[in-house]
């Protein structure tokens, strides 16, 4: 059965070329990993596209974006970060957006309010929290979006916020994108019915949608997001997406099972499901896909050219950044 | 024109005018709105300054230290507290690992002016959880300036100077000295991080010392037969070497006073900075001092015991002679 767009005909084009995005800058991340440029872990959002893409169109430039969960590039790209800051980054270089001193699980663009990702898996929606709190005082009608994965849930920090979020009505969205691992561990041994139940005792709003259609993740976002920038509190989403990539570049995947797992992509791949649909409803053309592919690629190209020409820090670089000079009250 | 106040007036008075300062200060944490912080600290502040400004928060140092970092990254300057200071560990991953080091991972964008401060430090009974003097498990985590007061002259200036700094401050004032009294000037003054004080000149012998081990040199100092020089670090991390290392090129002799434990504490890096750098201005092995290496027991002869006593520090000066 074909299933109706829900948006107008530029804003799916925009939203299946975000996940191309996501889809062609990460395959080529996989390579340049692969072939040892790339140093330190590499964690691929496959399956999370729709996810990522939806939150992003949902979001205003000025709302804050605190990344969780260890699918991190595909949000960082949803925020609107330049590929070539990306990609830079990753490489652990000068032109990167933290100059090669954060990496993978550490890419931020302050300019553009993305918080960037707690390695620590749970320790960012504690700050997130925090963000709400400042834009508040402030005044004005920005939120914060904090993502995490179902892995991360099980952390106290991850309840602590919700605690402080409902008690002063902060304007924050709690993503969870829950994609029933958490590395080899399996979601479905956690007890709520839906992860977003954990709001449950909070009294927020929660919703539990499925996250691997990036409509869906737009509309439950943009409502979520109408909530708190109306004053309305913070909401749980639960975004039930799968992972069709290992947990990183390297993880043998032994504990899954493989014809679940190939139902899996042939069933829930926001991508290769969203293509079709905007074909079935003419929205674009196998052309116009082609084109669009055709042009995120040299994009990517330009990214890996722009890391590779970047230069490698200094090494006198790594003392850079661990306080700000001169402290309070010493000479200027 | 001075007046002589508490060191938890001081405490107060300094946030209180922070607040009246700058819009973008606020104050939270557990029970600082009517109650007024478990010694007085936050008293008066949240009648003055209302709600918006001054916040009673739920029970979880995680929540306290984690929104503090997101605040300030939103562009607010927190100051926040935990009640005691041994709670670092109950935030330990915001304490440790998020907070001094987000500034660090964003190459520098991300900007954390930030202020946690916690009472430290044993003498009141109040246990092994409760007790703990922490500045060697910050100063151990490069990204936190790392401060402590001795006095109420101290605790003012320096605790204005941490919420205007830029950087996460961690100021640890100490709970024995929450009573005591001190000049404070009447006009507003602040005091500059990552100085040392010089606070009694003498020839023979430094004593490095700061908060209870500052008043407990002093009096130490009076019983022994040496002139002594005492200096009060104030802030441990970034730690001001050089005031230090200047005192010793003078008197020759070094002798380093600190509740943190001996095993690993503030003391061996200290007087490691000096053996390094400045061995032959020794005349003699830097002497270190600390509590001993023991949790902080209950009952007040135990206390004590773990605690360097003043007779302790005077004969550590002594076995330098
Ligand atoms: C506090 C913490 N514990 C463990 C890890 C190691 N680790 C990294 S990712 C991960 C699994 C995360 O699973 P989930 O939260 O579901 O996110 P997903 O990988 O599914 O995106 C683990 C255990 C970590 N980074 N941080």
């Amino acid at each position: 059965m074909t299933q109706n767009v829900s948006v107008d005909d530029d804003m799916a084009r925009d939203l299946l070329e975000e996940m191309l995005r996501i889809d062609i800058f990460e395959e080529e991340t996989k390579e340049r990993f692969g072939e040892g440029e790339i140093p330190g872990f590499v964690h691929l959002s496959g399956g999370h596209e729709g996810s990522h893409v939806g939150m992003g169109a949902a979001m205003r430039d000025d709302d804050w974006l605190a990344v969780g969960g260890a699918r991190l590039i595909g949000q960082y790209i949803a925020k609107g970060v330049p590929l070539p800051d990306i990609m830079a980054e990753l490489y652990g270089r000068v032109g990167g957006s933290n100059k090669g001193h954060g990496g993978q699980m550490h890419v931020s663009d302050i300019d553009r309010k993305l918080y960037g990702h707690a390695a620590t898996i749970g320790s960012g929606q504690n700050p997130a929290v925090g963000l709400g709190l400042a834009e508040e005082m402030k005044g004005t009608d920005n939120v914060a979006v904090t993502t995490i994965g179902d892995g991360g849930t099980s952390r106290g920090s991850f309840h602590t916020a919700l605690v402080f979020a409902a008690y002063w009505d902060l304007p924050v969205v709690f993503v969870i994108e829950n994609n029933q691992w958490a590395i080899s561990t399996p979601s479905e041994s956690l007890s709520p019915d839906s992860l977003s139940d954990y709001g449950i005792p909070h009294n927020m709003p929660t919703e539990s949608i499925d996250g691997s259609d990036v409509e869906e993740v737009y509309r439950a976002v943009s409502e979520a997001i109408e909530r708190a920038r109306n004053g309305e509190g913070p909401s749980v989403i639960e975004s039930r997406v799968v992972r069709l990539v290992p947990h990183f570049e390297g993880d043998k995947e032994t504990y899954r099972d493989e014809e679940e797992y190939e139902q899996l992509k042939e069933e829930k791949d926001p991508i290769g499901n969203y293509r079709e649909r905007l074909l079935e409803n003419d929205v674009v053309t196998e052309a116009e896909i082609e084109d669009m592919i055709t042009n995120i690629e040299s994009e990517v190209e330009e990214a890996v050219e722009f890391a590779r020409e970047s230069p490698e820090p200094e090494p006198e670089a790594a003392y850079d950044h661990v306080y700000r000079t001169p402290l309070y009250g010493q000479g200027e | 024109m001075t007046r002589e106040i508490t060191y938890v007036e001081a405490i107060a008075e300094a946030i209180d005018e922070e607040l009246e300062r700058d819009d973008d200060v606020i104050l939270f944490g557990e029970d600082v709105e009517e109650f007024g912080g478990n010694f007085g600290e936050t008293e008066g502040l949240y009648k003055k300054h209302g709600r918006d400004r001054v916040r009673n928060t739920p029970l979880s140092e995680i929540g306290i230290a984690g929104m503090a970092l997101g605040a300030a990254v939103g562009g607010i300057r927190p100051v926040a507290e935990l009640q005691f200071a041994d709670f670092a560990a109950t935030a330990g991953d915001e304490v440790f690992n998020q907070i001094p080091k987000q500034p660090y991972v964003s190459g520098g964008q991300i900007e954390a002016p930030l202020t946690i401060f916690a009472p430290s430090g044993a003498g009141i009974g109040a246990g092994a959880q409760h007790s703990q003097s922490v500045h060697s498990w910050l100063g151990n985590v490069p990204g936190w300036v790392v401060v402590t007061a001795t006095t109420p002259y101290d605790a003012k200036g320096l605790f204005k100077s941490a919420i205007r700094d830029d950087n996460p401050v961690f100021f640890l004032p100490h709970k024995m000295l929450s009573e005591t009294k001190g000049e404070v000037p009447d006009e507003e003054y602040t005091l500059p991080l990552g100085e040392a004080a010089v606070e009694e000149d003498g020839e023979d012998v430094t004593v490095v010392a700061t908060q209870l081990m500052f008043h407990r040199a002093k009096e130490a100092a009076a019983e022994v037969d040496a002139d002594v020089e005492i200096v009060n670090p104030r802030t441990f991390a970034p730690l001001d070497t050089e005031t230090i290392a200047e005192s010793v090129r003078k008197t020759g002799r070094l002798v380093v006073v600190d509740e943190t434990v001996e095993r690993y504490g503030t003391q061996g890096h200290i007087a490691n900075e000096i053996v390094e750098n400045d061995f032959f201005s020794l005349d003699a092995p830097p002497k270190t001092i600390g509590v001993k290496d023991i949790p902080i027991p209950l009952s007040p002869p135990l206390e004590q015991e773990a605690l360097p006593s003043a007779d302790r520090i005077a004969d550590g000066i002594e076995s330098l002679f």
